[in-house]
């Protein structure tokens, strides 16, 4: 069992090479810190005094999160996660990866394991892009100094460790989605009304309720003024919990297929 | 010994809508197994029972001798296929296609090589599988199908696309890898005359029942059975009177006579006797029913 699904791992992780959702872990995750690049060489003015301010990484980390948690992150997942499912339907390729001398729990978790991997590539590349976000700038411009404060390395791996559970409920959700149905459309279309949906429902005393609202609960409850409902409980317990639901119910469907490719 | 073997293999896709039904196959152990019959009756849907893509209702599947339910991995272990269109990752290259399937056969990496040599697919670097035409993709799909050097392999319809000259290279092929490896081949198709030159045993399946199974030999001695004399007369009704007469079964068929096939001298007594009658003969011939016709006779 572990060597078959090391080998499915090896296996499913060549298939994602020059596929779309390697290209939008890439580019999702680097959008934002050179944007945030172009800004700062652009009105470069203002930046020796905000790279010696004590607070200069928090800023920043603050900056480059705020349309990754509330937009690109949670649509990141929903297309990366139901593209790297439908490649299967895409290139009509169940049916040889069922009659592999693999098991279906080998099947459905190595690509799961595949997708979440490529979600901690995409924190990594980000946490990357973020500090080159801190760095270029430095390097680019004349007179500014290299950032006084040092980098606050634990609110970096808390607050991404926080975001990767709290996106887990996503990839769990449109995993199972994906695999259910062949057309793109259903589990697209699904994650874009429930992401409207938890952007809807922010305010609301249940929101929690609503999976994908934990990344945008996540960056916004550090913002002060942010007039959003604070969860009853805390949503990355919830995450974990609909995650491991998620899976269970998107495994049950996928070992009881009467048609299996 | 058989390599594969159905028992009573029944599926439903409504509860009115019967696509197999008991079908007993009997695959021998070294055949090359010819699965025919027209389209939609039931070949494919076979297929798909005995690799388990469909979940199996009635009746039981034995690979190798094994229960394939209770066997399923050492079964697919030692089976490669291909079902219906080529299963292809379109982004990537013929032998990075490959490669993921070899790293779950844990089969050794020059295997690649070998079986992109075998389907003469050798240099086609860095072109995606997207690019490539019908029949490249039918060569692919048949490499992939023979990576785990597979004791049985299960190729339906595997010359879809192909050109003549393609479609007897794979033939030769299969000939070849039968011949060298021992390898057991079920292979399924519409057309008799495709495959005629390579199966050693046949299958013939229609509206989801089996209709004929047996070695080809079998399926030619039907053939011989099957052979007709066809006679032209100036009078085919006195004719006929006279054949009855003799206790040969003679019908009428657009003012000819068809009568079963007969020795030589008794066919030419029958002309003699026919002349005696003032009975103008214009022709005497034997009707020769060629396979494809056996097997369309089967399957009407």
């Amino acid at each position: 069992m572990t060597r078959s699904f090391f080998n499915s791992l090896q296996s499913e992780w060549l298939k994602t090479k020059r596929s779309l959702a390697t290209w939008i872990v890439l580019v999702g995750a680097f959008f934002t810190p050179v944007i945030i690049i172009v800004v700062r060489i652009i009105y470069h003015d203002t930046l020796a005094t905000s790279y010696a301010s004590p607070t200069f990484w928090a800023t920043l980390w603050r900056n480059a999160w705020e349309s990754i948690a509330i937009f690109l992150l949670p649509m990141g997942s929903i297309l990366t996660t139901s593209l790297i499912a439908q490649l299967e339907y895409k290139n009509n390729t169940w049916k040889q990866l069922h009659t592999l001398p693999l098991s279906l729990a080998t099947i459905f978790f190595s690509k799961l394991a595949i997708i979440v991997f490529m979600l901690v590539q995409f924190f990594v590349l980000f946490n990357v892009g973020i500090y080159l976000a801190a760095l270029v700038p430095y390097l680019v411009v004349a007179g500014v100094p290299y950032p006084t404060a040092p980098i606050p390395s634990d609110l970096f791996v808390r607050e991404t460790l926080l975001f990767f559970l709290d996106t887990l409920p996503i990839v769990g959700l449109q995993y199972l989605l994906s695999l259910h149905y062949k057309n793109f459309l259903v589990s697209i279309g699904t994650g874009v009304i429930l992401w409207i949906a938890a952007l809807g429902s922010l305010k609301w005393k249940f929101g929690f309720a609503v999976p994908y609202t934990y990344p945008i609960f996540n960056y916004l409850k550090s913002l002060p003024d942010n007039k959003i409902a604070a969860p009853l409980v805390s949503v990355h317990v919830m995450a974990v919990i609909y995650f491991v639901v998620f899976v269970g119910v998107g495994f049950w469907l996928f070992v009881s297929k009467r048609e299996k490719g | 010994m058989l390599t594969l073997e159905t028992q009573n293999l029944t599926h439903r896709f409504t509860p009115h809508d019967i696509a197999v039904n008991n079908v007993n196959l009997r695959v021998e152990h070294g055949s090359i197994y010819g699965f025919l019959g027209p389209n939609g009756a039931g070949k494919t849907t076979t297929l798909r029972l005995v690799l388990g893509l469909l979940r199996k209702q009635e009746g039981s599947i034995r690979v190798f001798g094994d229960l394939f339910e209770q066997s399923r991995l050492e079964v697919l272990r030692n089976v490669g296929s291909l079902i219906e269109s080529p299963s292809l990752y379109g982004h990537l290259t013929a032998r990075e296609n490959l490669v993921v399937l070899q790293k779950v056969y844990r089969c050794a990496p020059g295997r690649v090589d070998e079986v992109l040599a075998l389907v003469g697919l050798p240099h086609t670097g860095r072109k995606r599988v997207s690019q490539f035409s019908l029949g490249m993709k039918q060569r692919l799909a048949i490499a992939v199908a023979l990576l785990p050097q597979p004791a049985l392999l299960i190729l339906d319809e595997p010359t879809n696309g192909l050109d003549p000259n393609g479609i007897i290279e794979i033939r030769e092929l299969l000939k070849h890898l039968n011949q060298e490896w021992n390898t057991t081949i079920l292979i399924s198709s519409h057309l008799l005359a495709e495959i005629e030159r390579l199966v050693t045993h046949v299958g013939i399946i229609n509206k989801g029942t089996i209709m004929f199974q047996g070695t080809l030999d079998a399926l030619r001695s039907k053939q011989q059975q099957s052979l007709q004399v066809v006679l032209d007369t100036s009078n085919p009704d006195l004719s006929q009177q006279l054949l009855h007469q003799q206790n040969i079964a003679a019908t009428q068929h657009d003012g000819k006579l068809i009568l079963p096939s007969l020795p030589k001298e008794h066919l030419a007594a029958i002309n003699q006797q026919l002349v005696h009658h003032d009975i103008k003969v214009f022709e005497i011939g034997i009707v020769k029913n060629d396979l494809e016709s056996i097997f369309i006779d089967l399957v009407k």
